[in-house]
């Protein structure tokens, strides 16, 4: 037995492994859930690391990410804005892989054609990108555009369907 | 011997609630004082991780209530107590073990014979 006072690395290795608990959460349990979870895992850390130590209470967790699911299952929240996000990161990565993609086809494509002194434009979705091409008499030019009004509203569309679509299906099948 | 480990931690997540439940019929409790008890039981293979979020569950199911109460260590513990539904649960509960003890029971005390007996064509 190790009761007694806690050192602040003891407090320190707690925090990380409710933080480690807490991270998983993060974005897809509500903001007043999450933190009851943290004050309850913190508290019984507490108390199990003034009986066997820090390491043997937080290795008695078990795998933590197993514990941070569970949690997620009792109380996951309408929105999952993690899977938002990274299927938003996920858009983006796709929308500048095309808008390459196409420069090199663009590009391959007036060479081919042996374009000279003529004016050629590509405009996916004109005025608003999220890429463009042109060539004339300067040469050619092909921009891919990082930010965009297109790449704007795609990654919305990306976020909202991402962060959602769990509970859509969760309603389409109960 | 391992496996076997596993195998008993997931016949006894199936009815960590029951044991819960039955814990928390005798008085109200937190989280570690419950995981202390289980093990001090024999439930040794009960991770503490387990019990934390069944006692969510049950909450959440409205079979237990909760409350913080200050505690010398720092931070406030959460205390869970039975609720009408609860009791109502544990009894359900209870009877439905008793009788699978007892279905059980019945198939592990007959003889087992050296050899299984070939199927009839």
């Amino acid at each position: 037995m190790n009761q007694g006072a806690l050192t602040k690395k003891d407090r320190l290795r707690i925090e990380g492994a409710v933080r480690r608990v807490d991270w998983v959460l993060d974005g897809r349990v509500p903001m007043a859930k999450r933190r009851q979870i943290r004050s309850e895992l913190r508290s019984n850390l507490i108390d199990a690391s003034q009986q066997v130590g820090a390491a043997n209470a937080i290795r008695q967790l078990g795998d933590l990410r197993a514990l941070a699911s569970s949690y997620l299952e009792l109380y996951r929240g309408r929105f999952d804005f993690q899977a938002g996000s990274l299927w938003a990161i996920i858009t983006y990565a796709a929308i500048e892989a095309l808008g390459f993609a196409l420069l090199i086809a663009f590009h391959a494509g007036v060479a081919a054609g042996g374009s000279h002194g003529g004016s050629y434009s590509f405009e996916f979705w004109p005025g608003f990108g999220p890429f463009r091409g042109s060539t004339g008499a300067d040469g050619l030019s092909f921009e891919v555009l990082f930010f965009s009004p297109a790449h704007l509203l795609l990654m919305l569309i990306a976020f909202v369907v991402g962060s959602s679509y769990r509970s859509i299906f969760a309603r389409r099948t109960t | 011997m391992a496996e076997n480990g596993v195998r008993d931690s997931q016949l006894l997540k199936g009815v960590l609630s029951l044991a819960l439940l039955r814990l928390l019929a005798e008085r109200e409790s937190y989280g570690y004082e419950l995981v202390t008890q289980l093990h001090g039981l024999g439930l040794t293979e009960i991770q503490d991780g387990s019990v934390y979020p069944a006692l969510g569950r049950l909450e959440r199911d409205g079979h237990v209530t909760s409350r913080l109460v200050a505690s010398s260590s720092g931070a406030a513990r959460k205390y869970y107590r039975l609720s009408a539904a609860g009791y109502a649960a544990l009894a359900h509960t209870e009877r439905a073990w008793q009788s699978l003890v007892r279905a059980l029971d019945s198939i592990l005390s007959r003889p087992m014979p050296a050899k299984p007996k070939e199927a009839l064509p």
